[in-house]
């Protein structure tokens, strides 16, 4: 059965529980029934909540609205809200369902309004357009004699009664004379009034469903909270704000949005939290104060302002974007967004991915890095200058006093990634050795542009060879021109840097080489994503193509693995699919388990997993998580691996609290190049292992072997724990 | 203070146009050294005439080709020449710095196969490969270079009846625009041979072509002619591609590059005016760079030099036996090292060296081998300083073709010594014995006893 055509019926409940789950930023479908079920505390607004939500998917739906919205909830939870605000404020009755109607189809079409508005600029509508639903009601049926103001939560324990008779009533005594501290009683008040509840009990039920969703945002809600709680203390601020009107909400939403779901956590996200957070206790009594002229409750009005204010201005930075991160891609979890952030930012920077290569073929020696001693300094550090040697370290042969002498010179120098060629210097002479052309600083050079603001350039190229022009485009691999000696050179060298506009000489940027080969002592070392150092002799790796195309996987292919397991043959089938960001994953189609990709140049990246720790899709993500597709005999590489994968939850669950803050558990990867077999059964076999655990003990270890054909990964096999699984391509 | 050398007598015309009360000096050294092993103490302990291969210039050689060819162009695989070399040691050198093999017989085939030689990191050239041949070589994916139709029809057969496909190239021949042009090996490119053998290739399912190759020459002077080869395969590539929709894998330039010897009949010594593996290089890859071929897309490019990277890296130690003067005057020496062990003095004039200090007077002399035939000269012409009997020469630039093109005849043939980057000596190839040739041999019962 296909992924995709899932039964209509399972799509309207995901609708539906997504919903729910999106007033607090999850997808969780245990915390969405929790909510459910403390909704219906009160029966007719959890019935009105339900209703509205049901009606506003079930409109969009029909409107033709994006599917995959529909089923994520966007556009249910904002009328849940307002269903719920309603359903508590009115009598139920027929007039009543008809405003429901009315008022659900307008929240929605608040919703993609707004969407449309605020998207341009990037910015979620949050709970704006409940607040214009509800606002909208309360006013506008001021005059409508039919609809009843509710008399339910004037009288609590009527309420309780007719919910569960005496018992329920005795329950809720119990309940609300329990020795909870004062702040926490109200801390839990808070988070049900949320969903228009007042009582503790409610507030327990939904602090528990949100350690179970993530285990960040319960820490958040509280810091949140607490930092509100004292704030009103020290500055004198009227605490029946907090207490009474339990408004105290606003701060637990804005510290999970602003401290883990919009932001990925860390420890600045926490300070920012911690910072706003008076910034919403004026917000709150002063918009009060004005909304109280129209007898309306500000609702989460704070939370949605100072949200907003904060994510707009985050995305006017120029730099250090990578410091307080906006999430990328949602992943509604702020464990995930930790995880895999920090791991994403130390495999793959905060750049675009473009993967250079070095601009030259063979291999060449750095004589001067990065912030180097002699010119490359301030603006300019992030360059490299390259020259040939020979066997002793020679930069030239005979007596080097002609720049021919120079193995560099005369050699050719080519484009190191696909781009537009923007500036050319193509007409100074070449300097005779020893003597440099000031005047002509960067002497022959080309620049290209590869993305917006990233720009590469190469420089003392020789006189008139260079073989490309302005406003071509370029591929990798291309000859540009050739090494030589013009400018600031007084010996032939190539200079290579990148930069952030198209003229000759900008101030340089760092952006690693995706992949290069340092020879030390014999020895050769895979590096990836990297800035080659002084000295070293680097050179680009050697694809090999059947590496490369078994680890190709274009958005369609399906794979179909079998193992045998106790005499039992185990079908698994996997599809690749990509999603509307153009992320590609493949789907396991049995366990719908997914694991992310990425494919950089000559190496191919997994970058995340979703599923169960015990699938075969599971074991191919561990190994083959990153993968040169090159083969150098007895080569390794070593990776680090998202935590979200780590096998053992207990361990994980507490990893999940301090991860703003420090890391203890460890999930790493190694891959070796075993051997290569050429001619007609052309095989390479790989070799891998995932080490995961804690501090320095190793709690968990997998060894994995990969067999590549010219047909694909021709075989899989999974040693674990003394057993071992072959998974065999049945192509 | 060492004892001053005796030295013979000599009479020389005056012949420079400025003189001096000094005379013309020959302004050159003795060759005492080789990789800092005293010629002299080579000579004692292994006998003479010798061989010795330096390793250490093999690798340099072959690095410094390597680093010329990789510095330029992407994708570059170096294959050994056998014929140029095939002496273990000297073949497992290069292998060890990452070259493949290219045989062209079943004998080197087999030899390459006893290096560990991986069978697809075989090329299989030369017009004769037998049936048995062809099908060790399919069996072993290595790549066929075809030479003429019949080998082509030869695989069609032999190939679906090991229910493989054959790993093939074709060998081309064609104007380069240097005389003479080779057309005895391959398929003519400019009369449509090529193109014929290739679609009848890409017709058949016993054969998958994977390459083009080339071998325009020997001890090429004009890198140019390469860049016109270099240009036809390419396009000759590009045109399969159009019309099959095919991808060859490589494209091989085969060999040919000049070493620094001295061809007889020029002039300037060769290491003045031969080019360099730089300059074959230069012409090669700017060829197939500025080709057709998608940059992203270049071929493997394969290079069969052989000469070029060993004749320097061994020397042939000689003893002279005697002096002698001809009827006309001419001072002759005689050396115990004859044509049939270094059969390149056909071809070059040697630098010949002598191995211990002499003073500055030389002396026009021809230089004959021991070999009891009229044939034996090593150099008809050279200017030695004078030579006493036992005094030891260096002939250098003897890598290529002799020890494999020598010949046991008159004498046996000497010892191959190579010296090891750390200086060592190890034997790798003994002396020939009178017990060792006699096991060739069988004497008919009737002829085994007679009376004299």
């Amino acid at each position: 059965m296909e992924q995709k055509t899932k039964h209509p019926f399972q799509d309207s409940w995901h609708s539906i529980m997504n919903s729910y789950g999106q007033v607090f930023f999850s997808k969780s479908p245990v915390f969405a029934i929790i909510l459910l079920i403390v909704t219906f505390f009160d029966v007719y607004a959890g019935i009105a909540g339900l209703l509205a939500v049901a009606i506003s998917n079930a409109m969009a739906y029909f409107l033709g609205l994006n599917k995959y919205k529909i089923v994520e909830g966007a556009y249910g939870f904002n009328s849940l809200l307002v269903g719920l605000g309603i359903g508590i404020y009115f009598q139920p009755g027929v007039e009543f369902y008809i405003i429901l109607l009315l008022i659900s189809v307008m929240t929605l079409f608040f919703s993609v309004a707004l969407e449309g508005v605020l998207g341009k600029y990037g910015l979620p509508y949050l709970s704006v357009p409940f607040l214009l639903g509800i606002w909208i009601v309360i006013i506008g049926t001021k005059g409508y004699s039919a609809l009843n103001i509710s008399e339910r939560g004037v009288y609590n324990l009527n309420d309780m009664y007719a919910i569960g008779g005496m018992t329920m009533v005795r329950l809720y005594e119990w309940f609300n004379n329990l020795a909870v501290p004062e702040s926490l009683r109200i801390y839990f008040k808070s988070l049900s009034a949320i969903l228009f509840q007042y009582h503790m009990f409610a507030g327990i039920l939904i602090a528990i469903g949100l350690i179970y969703y993530s285990r960040i945002a319960f820490l958040l809600s509280l810091m949140g909270f607490y930092t509100a709680y004292y704030f009103y203390f020290f500055i004198g601020a009227n605490i029946s704000e907090l207490t009474y009107s339990y408004i105290g909400f606003n701060y637990i939403l804005t510290a999970i949005a602003i401290g883990g779901f919009f932001i990925v956590p860390s420890r600045r996200s926490v300070l920012w939290v911690i910072f706003l957070t008076p910034l919403i206790a004026i917000t709150l009594s002063s918009t009060a104060y004005v909304f109280s002229i129209f007898q309306l409750s500000v609702f989460s009005l704070p939370f949605n302002i100072i949200v907003l204010l904060f994510l707009y201005v985050l995305k006017f930075r120029e730099k250090d974007m990578s410091k307080l991160a906006l999430v990328a891609v949602q992943q509604f979890s702020p464990e995930k967004h930790a995880y895999s952030f920090n791991n994403y930012l130390s495999r793959f920077g905060s750049l675009p991915w473009i993967a250079m290569k070095l601009p030259f073929w063979g291999e060449w020696k750095i004589t001067q890095a990065h912030n180097g001693k002699i010119t490359h300094q301030d603006e300019w550090k992030h360059a490299w200058d390259f020259e040939i040697v020979d066997e002793t370290d020679k930069v030239y042969e005979h007596d080097g006093s002609k720049p021919e002498d120079f193995y560099c010179f005369n050699k050719p120098v080519i484009a190191p990634a696909d781009g537009t060629v923007e500036t050319i210097i193509n007409n100074v002479e070449d300097n005779e050795i020893g003597e440099v052309d000031v005047k002509n600083n960067w002497g022959n050079s080309v620049v290209i542009k590869h993305a917006d603001k990233l720009y590469s350039q190469v420089s003392h190229l020789k006189k008139d060879s260079i073989k490309v022009e302005g406003g071509q485009t370029i591929k990798q691999g291309e000859l540009i021109g050739y090494c030589g000696n013009s400018g600031r050179s007084p010996e032939p060298h190539l200079h290579f840097q990148f930069q952030s506009n198209s003229a000759i000489g900008s101030s340089t940027i760092s952006y690693p080489i995706s992949s290069f080969i340092i020879r030390k002592k014999g020895q050769y070392r895979f590096e990836v994503s990297a800035l080659p150092g002084l000295d070293q002799l680097v050179s680009n790796i050697t694809t090999n193509q059947m590496l490369k195309d078994a680890y190709h996987f274009n958005p369609g292919k399906k794979l179909h693995f079998e193992t045998e397991q106790d005499g039992e043959v185990i079908s698994h089938r996997w599809k690749i699919e990509s999603d509307i960001y153009n992320n590609t994953y493949f789907v396991c189609q049995s366990t719908g388990s997914k694991a992310w990709f990425k494919q950089i140049g000559d190496v191919f990246y997994f970058t995340q997993y979703r599923g169960k720790p015990n699938t075969l899709l599971y074991f191919f993500y561990l190994s083959s998580f990153m993968v040169v597709t090159a083969f150098y005999q007895n080569m390794q590489l070593k990776d680090n691996y998202p935590l979200t994968v780590f096998p053992n939850k207990k361990w994980l669950f507490l990893q999940d609290f301090c991860i703003p803050f420090f890391k203890f558990l460890k999930a790493e990867y190694t891959i070796k190049y075993a051997s290569l077999q050429k001619g007609g059964h052309e095989r390479i076999t790989l070799t891998s292992t995932a080490t995961f655990g804690r501090g320095n003990k190793t709690t968990g270890n997998f060894a994995f072997t990969i067999q590549v054909t010219p047909k694909g990964i021709a075989q899989l096999e999974i040693n674990h724990s003394g057993k071992t699984i072959k998974a065999i391509n049945k192509f | 203070m060492e004892k001053q050398r005796y030295e013979r007598p000599m009479i020389k015309k005056l012949e420079s146009n400025m003189p001096n009360k000094f005379g013309m000096r020959t302004e050159y050294r003795p060759m005492t050294h080789i990789d800092n092993v005293a010629v002299k103490d080579l000579i004692d302990e292994y006998g003479s005439p010798l061989f010795v291969i330096s390793e250490k210039t093999i690798r340099n050689n072959i690095r410094s080709a390597r680093k010329a060819f990789e510095t330029r162009y992407p994708k570059v695989q170096f294959a050994w020449s056998y014929k140029t070399n095939y002496l273990d040691a000297v073949c497992r050198t290069f292998h060890q710095e990452g070259s493949w093999a290219e045989v062209v017989s079943g004998f080197e085939y087999d030899k390459a196969l006893h290096n560990g030689v991986d069978g697809s990191k075989i090329i299989f050239n030369g017009p004769d490969k037998t049936e048995e041949d062809l099908n060790k070589a399919i069996k072993n994916n290595s790549l066929i270079h075809i030479d003429h139709l019949d080998e082509l029809y030869a695989i069609s057969e032999i190939a679906p009846g090991l229910n493989k496909k054959a790993q093939v190239a074709i060998r081309v021949n064609m104007d380069t625009g240097i005389y003479p042009m080779w057309d005895r090996f391959g398929f003519n490119y400019e009369n449509g041979q090529a193109w014929d053998a290739l679609n009848k290739i890409m017709r058949t399912d016993a054969m998958e072509l994977v390459g083009l190759h080339t071998h325009i020459g020997t001890f090429m002077l004009s890198p140019n002619a390469y860049a016109v080869a270099a240009g036809k395969l390419a396009d000759l590539a590009i045109g399969i591609k159009d019309k099959y929709g095919h991808e060859i894998k490589y494209i091989d330039m085969g060999g040919g590059f000049a070493s620094k010897n001295k061809l007889k009949g020029t002039y300037l010594p060769g290491t003045d005016i031969n080019p360099s593996v730089n300059d074959f290089a230069e012409a090669i890859t700017g060829a197939l760079i500025n080709s057709n071929f998608k940059p992203d897309n270049l071929p493997l490019l394969i290079l069969e030099t052989g000469r070029a990277l060993i004749d320097d890296a061994a020397n042939l130690l000689g003893t002279v036996i005697s002096n002698k003067r001809l009827s006309d005057g001419r001072r002759s020496t005689i050396l115990d090292v004859g044509v049939n062990i270094l059969f390149t003095s056909f071809w070059y004039d040697h630098k010949i060296t002598p191995a211990q200090p002499f003073t500055q007077y030389a002396e026009d002399t021809v230089l004959y081998g021991p070999l009891c035939m009229n044939i034996d000269v090593i150099r008809e012409n050279i200017s030695l300083p004078l030579l006493n009997k036992g005094d030891h020469v260096v002939i250098q630039h003897v890598g290529a073709y002799n020890m494999t093109q020598w010949m046991q005849f008159i004498t046996l043939r000497p010892r191959i010594v190579m010296i090891d980057p750390e200086n060592n000596v190890h034997v790798i190839r003994e002396r020939e014995t009178l017990d060792r040739l006699l096991e060739f041999e069988k004497v008919p019962d009737h002829l085994k006893t007679f009376d004299l």
